[in-house]
């Protein structure tokens, strides 16, 4: 049985390094992360980071639906030829031309949750400061693009989300939430389109991903005189 | 001479008594992955329209046939139904052979292949109707994964035990149960790692670490679990039906350990300046490149082993369809280490490139490997040969321009992707410029499948009929030229 046992030794110890080292030392290592604090003289500002962390509840709905299949939620550094720290919006700056690159994704940007929605592709563009670019849109209108993103922009490949959405007669004056739709996506007359709680629930995660807090110590000068 | 023909006899009374011993449980496991290939194939022609037509197929009862839903279910039904189960099946028969074992407790194995077949329809039905995990290969709800390896251990816990049994009697190692033994091994370890860190340890996890371990496991499973299964298959019939013996052991141990040192250092590179340690995606990107090392030792040696035989894949279905197979481990191989370095990998990153990578794995690589191990053991076991050389020339055809179109398709489509997601001139603009510059691949891609469907739907009928006993009652192989000739028998 000698040459049995070296193979299975054999197996057990190429394999095992990697699943020791590569795996379970660096994820019990990560656990161990905690949140840093501004440091006022130093950053010009208060507080911890990483800040409040994403929206749990809607994130499960995110994680359902599949949106990772086309959403990355990571920002590369610039280097080599990425342009994701130059991308218009996809910050926490939504100028035109922001003061500064956006900062590329730290792993305690994700300590708040338990896994990480990265993403599989990046066929629609990148979420994790999502939050940042629909804050100047009403719920009304993030609904509305979940809802028909062809309506939005012609050119979508997104998929509709209208299962999370309702169909009902319009009553009185009608639904307060009602989308406002192009005629084309609209529901037959009489009739409007409402949210349901998890539509709510998943624009209320989207408009949680806000992770481009500057980093304790590498606070820009040019953010740290504006706060 | 008397002594010889009494050792033949004896040697066909034993090979028939272990394809007996193995008829039930390889069959089921056949019948069942054709199924599930034909299936993933529906999906994946779907989920491709899907990438340049939302509006296909989306009336308001179809509502759970979006991308985000399709594109999961079908890479699930590809990999748990299909491969998973044709690499059992041949897995089963290839070490019952090598180890002149009959494979005991055959029903254990078909009760396993139920339940693992019970957990693939599940898990496909909730990811449509109710939603995935959005882990990458691992979509499937949580509450399946014990049952995955429940089923996994009960069959390859016979193949081990055949192992010990005629390693007791005195049997050399052989290099296809080699990897056949490291499959059984490898393959409930990545799972088991990757579901109780993502499913049970999970929220105390770092979320980054999570995503990191998925893709780990991603390429773990392709690199430990689906290239030994192929590879072995490889090494068992390339000799066989050349005639010709492996040119050379030390080369073909020194293949073995390379992948088995190396495989499990890789996967992280998918999320390259990504929030992980750097050192995690560089190592995973370094490795796919000494990767090359162990592919061109094993390709070395195949090529080697069949010199001057090349020609036989002209009439043997078998040694065709294994020959594209071996071919495109270093073709993977190759990919893999454009997708891994940051020089490449970034243009590459999170574009359709990687689905190209993991179509060129599964389906050039492993599954044409099983197409061809399918060829040669279905009509050992069901007494009857293949109805028609033209339907296995079809389906080889049409699965070979099928894959190679969706494979460049991928690559380039990913390359204009990327490019249009990193040019400068982007930097303002909304996200149309990859969607556009994608398009004429992605059409591609369809046609693709397209194709592939056709090849696999005659597939799965042939195999039907095979399995059910009513292929042709014959003495001499199907071959695909040359039938009227007295050709070897060797398919």
């Amino acid at each position: 049985m000698t040459s049995l046992r070296k193979f299975v030794i054999g197996i057990g110890i190429s394999f095992g390094l990697p699943w020791l080292l590569l795996i379970v030392v660096p994820a019990i290592s990560a656990q161990k992360l905690t949140t840093l604090s501004y440091d006022k003289e130093r950053d010009g500002m208060e507080g911890a980071y990483p800040g409040k962390g994403i929206y749990r509840q809607g994130q499960l709905i995110y994680a359902k639906e599949g949106c990772t299949q086309c959403h990355t939620q990571m920002i590369r550094p610039g280097f080599a030829g990425i342009l994701d720290p130059w991308k218009k919006g996809w910050g926490s700056d939504q100028a035109e031309t922001p003061a500064q690159p956006i900062r590329p994704s730290t792993q305690r940007d994700y300590m708040f949750e338990p896994y990480a929605y990265l993403g599989v592709q990046r066929n629609g563009p990148d979420l994790t400061n999502a939050g940042y670019r629909l804050a100047d849109k009403s719920r009304l209108e993030i609904h509305e693009h979940l809802y028909s993103p062809q309506a939005v922009n012609k050119w979508s490949i997104m998929p509709g989300f209208r299962h999370l959405y309702k169909v009902q007669p319009i009553q009185a004056a009608g639904s307060p939430k009602a989308l406002k739709l192009p005629a084309a996506f609209a529901p037959e007359k009489g009739y409007e389109v409402v949210p349901t709680a998890e539509a709510e629930e998943l624009v209320n995660y989207l408009l949680s991903l806000k992770k481009d807090a500057p980093i304790p110590g590498e606070v820009v000068a040019d953010t740290a005189a504006k706060k | 001479m008397e002594t010889t023909e009494t050792t033949s006899l004896e040697d066909s009374l034993r090979r028939a008594a272990i394809d007996r011993s193995v008829k039930g449980p390889v069959l089921f496991l056949f019948a069942n992955a054709a199924l599930w290939l034909l299936a993933a194939t529906v999906l994946g022609l779907v989920s491709s329209v899907k990438l340049y037509a939302p509006e296909f197929l989306d009336s308001d009862w179809t509502w759970f046939l979006n991308y985000a839903r399709v594109q999961p279910a079908h890479m699930n039904a590809l990999i748990y139904g299909w491969a998973m189960q044709a690499g059992l099946g041949t897995m089963i028969w290839l070490m019952a052979r090598r180890t002149g074992q009959e494979l005991k407790g055959a029903s254990t194995v078909i009760i396993a292949t139920i339940f693992w077949n019970i957990a693939v329809t599940l898990g496909l039905l909730s990811i449509l109707f109710h939603g995935s995990t959005s882990m990458q290969w691992l979509e499937f709800p949580k509450y399946l994964w014990p049952i995955f390896t429940i089923s996994f251990l009960m069959i390859a816990t016979r193949l081990v035990g055949m192992f010990a049994r005629a390693h007791k009697e005195g049997e050399g190692f052989m290099i296809t149960s080699w990897y056949i033994l490291g499959a059984c091994f490898w393959f409930p370890w990545i799972y088991l790692t990757a579901n109780l860190f993502l499913h049970c340890f999970g929220s105390s996890l770092n979320g980054a670490s999570a995503a990191g371990i998925n893709a780990w496991y991603v390429n773990t499973l392709i690199l430990l679990f689906f290239v030994p299964v192929g590879l072995g298959a490889c090494y068992y019939y390339l000799p066989k039906i050349t005639g010709q013996p492996i040119y050379s052991s030390q080369l073909a141990s020194l293949g073995f350990w390379g992948l088995a040192f190396l495989g499990g250092w890789t996967g992280i590179q998918k999320y390259m300046g990504g929030p992980l340690p750097a050192w995690m995606p560089a190592i995973g990107g370094a490795v796919m490149i000494l990767l090359l090392v162990p592919a061109g030792i094993v390709a070395l040696n195949f090529h080697i082993s069949t010199e001057g035989r090349h020609g036989l894949i002209e009439t043997s279905p078998t040694l065709r369809f294994v020959f594209v197979g071996s071919f495109c481990y270093l073709a993977l191989s190759a990919v893999g280490a454009l997708l891994g370095t940051f020089w490449t990998g970034s243009l590459l990153q999170f574009t359709y490139a990687e689905y190209g990578f993991h179509i060129l794995a599964i389906y050039g690589f492993f599954s044409m490997t099983m197409f061809g191990a399918i060829y040669y053991i279905v009509p050992r076991l069901s007494g009857c040969e293949w109805l028609s050389a033209r339907l296995i020339r079809s389906h080889f055809w049409f699965s070979v321009y099928g894959t190679a179109a969706l494979v460049v398709c991928m690559l380039l489509g990913g390359l204009a992707q990327g490019a249009s997601i990193n040019a400068p001139g982007n930097w303002n603009l909304p996200f149309v410029g990859s969607i556009i510059n994608a398009r004429g691949y992605l059409i591609g891609r369809t046609v693709a499948w397209v194709f592939i469907l056709w090849s696999n739907a005659w597939f799965f009928i042939h195999l039907v009929l095979m399995v059910l006993g009513l292929g042709r009652r014959s003495v001499a192989p199907t071959l695909l030229h040359h039938e009227e000739s007295h050709a070897p028998a060797t398919a």
